[in-house]
């Protein structure tokens, strides 16, 4: 497969990126000034550069709404690539992280132990939800793949399957009989960016870099997986330990994703097919795209979200699956392109 | 080599598999111990001659009402459900050649799990518990339909058919979520209990009417069984077979949104079933045909009738409803299966 | 709603021995014993309100919060087995029971309602948090229409007394507006007026507060704290699940934002923690009459802002 890009086509995906960052500005302009109120644009620029303390909107923007800002563009960024890093490694263009059980099991370990223990600190139920995606999601690749001479896709589907609905029963078991432990839980399982301070992110983010340091660094090897397993091995690649590598790399930013925000769905799946429309298929250009694109339409969701049901909020969740679903079934109907 | 029974009388010949004919048995004989169990023991247990005292007795009083009214109904609907459910995962599975398939993401749960929330959070307090299983089969009804008229219009891809009915599902979801945050009602809890797949409760009049629901799609596979085996194969042989294919899966396909409908309709949305009986079916048998169905309705029937028997005797006095354990012993197993097989 | 075939074959209702007398309720009218020992709860106000009126239950559902039971009503439920939870009650454990009279609700118990009938007469309440209704229901089933009437009559008389000593004190500024927090770890609740403590609020004739009023919504779920001036009210009652670490935390984290330093109750210190069993779980008339103990001694006898 010829990866070469001729320089038309260079300068143009290097335009949908430059696109893609003036989109992530506006948007974001957009919603530190759209909450439940709305505060100018001159506003805006102005509690970023010159705050003032006692102005009630200034602290607004530059906490609430300048954390759920960044919350909801990192996540929907860590979504985007680690759906895009699935569907690669398991060439399947319907892969997304959610195959990895790694929902159903931070869903798991923040309802246990919060009902063990009593979780205090955000802190700790972003610790948990992430110590359960990775314990998920570790099961999963280690079940689906542990057939080291054979890489089986369905294997890898399947046993994310088993684990998803083992952890789903289990934190059924618990919620059963605690109705106040499903209350408590409803808004976030279904997803929320909102109520997460600036530090919150400040834990997580050093993982999320050094995965996506690594994942470009990769970019070049995960091209020639996607080649095709006897391509690769041919040209010597050591598949295992690249899917290994980038399974390590999904579950710390899906997991991540979890734990700040509880269950997205859809981006992970959406974004990566709508960049490879847009981008040449080469992870070198793919890969910031993901991220790029996976925080806008977030960040778009997450405006939608807070304003559509003022002075309540949807959970982004529902607002992904809403409009993400029927534009998945229009690309299905469609027919969609291999990843 | 398979081994063949061949079965003659009056002009009827039919071969029949020997090892499917033996795991029909055993797992006959198994469902039967297995609902023997579910009547005897409780919280309260009863001994052979009591139980059958307690079964033939006319009088409805004491032990009598405990078996015959309380015990034999679940039972009984778990045995019905649990079936119902495992063939219409086989059926999905078979017309999609996708080991994958299964009511849940054929729109068939989320659609009545969107119903069964809506009336229970929103219109339960006007109209009587009634309505419910009856609404619920409406959804699943429907959004097997929908999904159903999307893909089918556009080709009946299986690849596009699993695609359309994961966003349908997802919709079905994402409503009923809303339904469960946004509900006038300060509790929840009656609504989870019915996403977790329930059959607390049963009565006898449910259980007559999940059969009659069920019994035209049991007729109706009868006469369809025998391809289900041909289709398994390739599309041109089974074309050059004079099966008609198209035909085919479009019954089996509303054969299979049809029953699953039912089912869910009278235990809540008791998910898993439908994904694994079919598989743990096919390993037992190792052959796919008319017979696979058969087999498929006891695992799935006896997967069930366990999950509710743990449900209601292990964690006394708490009686947690039967889809935790329907999950909680059915994954285990097949990790271990996957564990074991080398593909 | 269908009824067994066999149980009209047998003649449809347990047909208790010696003196009954009609009992209307939400799901029609049902013969009880005059006077009926052995009673099963089977929701959290029923156990409350059966205990008022005198009689210990022989088997009650299993409470939300401070498990198996509450602890104002522990005392008097000594060796009272608990049968399950209030969702999936154990029809065995009732059946082995032997019960006169079984108390339940419409809303979970419509669907075993027949099965409940064959066990024992069975009434069942048609909203579990409406009480003086419950109370009344549940005097006329237990044959003990007196005390029913005296424990409403002594309630209303409290309120009567609440309300004076309100407008003693507030004078110009009654009535005032209250909201209802519950602080839970994700999000927070608003109570309004259809719910147990508001209900309670206004008889007392306390206000709802003017903004939540005009929103439209039964019951308000909030997420984010940008939402906070929709709550916006002269009182705040607020209700916190001690266990619960994270709904404290949720709480510290409203209560420090800015946004919470410039409602009306914040401004004049009348921010409350109150019980929310009593306030909310238990749904009784002894659990109402703590409701307005609380409220009396910190409410009432807090200091003037």
């Amino acid at each position: 497969m010829i990866m070469a890009c001729s320089h038309a086509s260079r300068f143009r995906s290097a335009l949908i990126l430059v696109l893609g960052i003036v989109s992530l500005i506006a948007l974001t302009a957009l919603s530190l000034a759209i909450d439940k109120t709305f505060i100018s644009f001159r506003e805006v620029a102005q509690a970023l550069w010159q705050p003032d303390m006692s102005d009630i909107n200034h602290i607004l923007i530059n906490t609430t709404r300048l954390a759920r800002t960044l919350v909801a563009l990192v996540v929907g960024a860590c979504l985007a690539v680690a759906g895009g890093l699935m569907q690669a490694m398991t060439r399947n263009p319907v892969a997304s992280p959610g195959l990895f059980g790694i929902n159903a099991g931070a869903v798991f370990f923040v309802v246990f132990f919060s009902a063990a223990s009593g979780v205090s600190t955000t802190g700790h139920m972003m610790q948990l939800a992430f110590l359960g995606a990775a314990v998920a999601g570790l099961l999963v690749s280690g079940f689906g793949m542990m057939n080291r001479a054979h890489f089986s896709q369905l294997r890898l589907v399947l046993a994310g399957v088993a684990v998803t609905a083992l952890f789903t029963s289990f934190t059924q078991a618990l919620l059963v009989v605690n109705q106040e432990g499903l209350d408590n839980i409803l808004f976030w399982i279904a997803g929320s960016v909102t109520g997460r301070e600036g530090d919150a992110i400040g834990v997580v983010y050093p993982y999320i870099l050094a995965a996506f340091a690594v994942s470009l660094l990769l970019a070049r090897h995960i091209n020639i997986l996607v080649a095709g397993e006897v391509v690769a091995r041919g040209l010597g690649q050591n598949t295992v330990v690249i899917r290994a590598l980038i399974s390590l790399i999904v579950i710390i930013l899906a997991g991540s994703a979890v734990a700040l925000a509880g269950n997205i769905a859809f981006i992970g799946l959406i974004v990566p097919h709508l960049v490879r429309h847009l981008l040449p298929h080469d992870f070198r250009w793919l890969l910031p795209g993901y991220a790029l694109f996976g925080a806008v339409l977030l960040l778009l969701s997450d405006i939608l979200a807070r304003t559509l049901l003022n002075p309540q909020e949807m959970p982004i969740g529902v607002v992904t699956a809403l409009a993400g679903a029927p534009f998945f079934i229009y690309l299905a109907r469609k027919g969609m392109r291999n990843g | 080599m398979d081994k063949w029974v061949l079965v003659r009388a009056n002009g009827y010949s039919r071969q029949l598999h020997l090892q499917s004919l033996v795991v029909i048995l055993v797992l006959s004989f198994i469902a039967l111990l297995i609902g023997w169990l579910s009547l005897a023991i409780g919280k309260y247990n009863l001994s052979i001659p009591q139980l059958f005292t307690a079964l033939g007795s006319g009088q409805i009083a004491g032990d009598a009402f405990i078996v015959q009214i309380l015990r034999m109904p679940r039972m009984l609907l778990a045995l019905l459900v649990g079936g119902a459910l495992g063939v219409s995962g086989l059926l999905l599975q078979t017309i999609v050649r996708n080991p994958l398939a299964s009511p849940d993401i054929m729109g068939v749960t989320g659609g009545a799990s969107a119903a069964a929330v809506w009336f229970l959070t929103v219109a339960a307090s006007s109209s009587g518990a009634f309505w419910l299983p009856l609404v619920a089969m409406a959804g699943g009804v429907a959004g097997g339909g929908l999904v159903y008229l999307l893909a089918w219009s556009s080709g009946a891809s299986s690849t596009r058919l699993i695609l359309i009915g994961i966003g349908v599902s997802a919709i079905m979801t994402a409503l009923t979520t809303m339904l469960l945050l946004f509900t006038p009602m300060s509790s929840v809890m009656s609504a989870y209990v019915w996403l977790t797949g329930s059959v607390y409760g049963a009565r006898w009049y449910e259980v007559t009417n999940l059969a009659m629901w069920l019994f035209p799609a049991v007729l109706a596979l009868l006469w369809v069984g025998r391809s289900v085996l041909v289709n398994e194969l390739d599309e041109s042989l089974s074309v050059g077979l004079g099966v008609n294919a198209e035909f085919m899966r479009r019954t089996l396909l509303v054969l299979s949104v049809y029953i699953a409908g039912a089912a869910i309709a009278y235990a809540g949305a008791l998910s898993f079933v439908g994904l694994m009986s079919p598989h743990l079916a096919r390993r037992l048998t190792g052959r796919p045909g008319p017979e696979l169905i058969v087999v498929t309705a006891l695992v799935g029937s006896i997967l069930v009738m366990v999950a509710d028997l743990i449900g209601r005797v292990v964690f006394l006095p708490l009686d947690l409803p039967a889809g935790i354990f329907v999950s909680a012993i059915g994954a285990p197993y097949f990790l271990y299966l996957l564990l074991r097989s080398r593909t | 709603m269908k009824r067994l075939p066999v149980l009209f074959a047998l003649g449809v209702l347990h047909n208790p021995a010696g003196a009954t007398h009609a009992v209307t309720h939400a799901l029609g009218q049902t013969m009880v014993p005059d006077a009926p020992a052995r009673i099963v709860t089977l929701f959290q106000g029923a156990t409350d309100i059966t205990l008022a009126l005198g009689v210990k239950p022989v088997a009650t559902v299993e409470s939300w919060a401070e498990k198996p039971t509450y602890h104002y009503l522990r005392n008097q439920l000594q060796n009272v087995p608990v049968i399950g939870l209030e969702t999936q009650p154990s029809l065995e454990d009732m059946a082995r029971l032997k019960p006169d009279l079984i108390i339940g609700s419409t809303f979970r118990n419509e669907r075993v309602y027949d099965l409940l009938s064959y066990i024992a007469p069975t009434v069942a309440a048609r909203e579990i948090f409406a009480f003086k209704e419950n109370v009344r229901l549940i005097g006329a089933a237990l044959g003990r229409q007196d005390r029913a009437t005296a424990l409403l009559e002594q309630f209303d008389q409290r309120i009567a007394k609440t309300r004076s000593l309100l407008e003693d004190k507030f004078r110009a500024r009654w009535p005032l507006s209250a909201a209802i927090l519950d602080f839970r770890s994700d999000h927070v609740r608003v109570y309004l007026t259809d719910s147990f403590a508001g209900s309670i609020l206004s008889e007392l004739q306390f206000r709802q507060p003017a903004k939540l009023g005009q929103s439209g919504w039964p019951l308000m779920k909030l997420t984010s704290k940008e939402s906070m001036p929709v709550l916006d009210a002269d009182v705040f009652f607020v209700m916190l699940r001690d266990d619960n670490g994270a709904a404290r935390r949720n709480y510290e984290d409203w209560s420090g934002h800015p946004l919470w330093q410039q409602l009306a109750a914040v401004k004049r210190h009348q921010v409350y923690r109150v019980d929310p069993v009593a306030w909310s779980l238990a749904g009784g008339i002894i659990s109402a009459n703590q409701m307005l103990d609380e409220l009396g001694q910190r409410f009432l006898r807090a200091e003037a802002e």
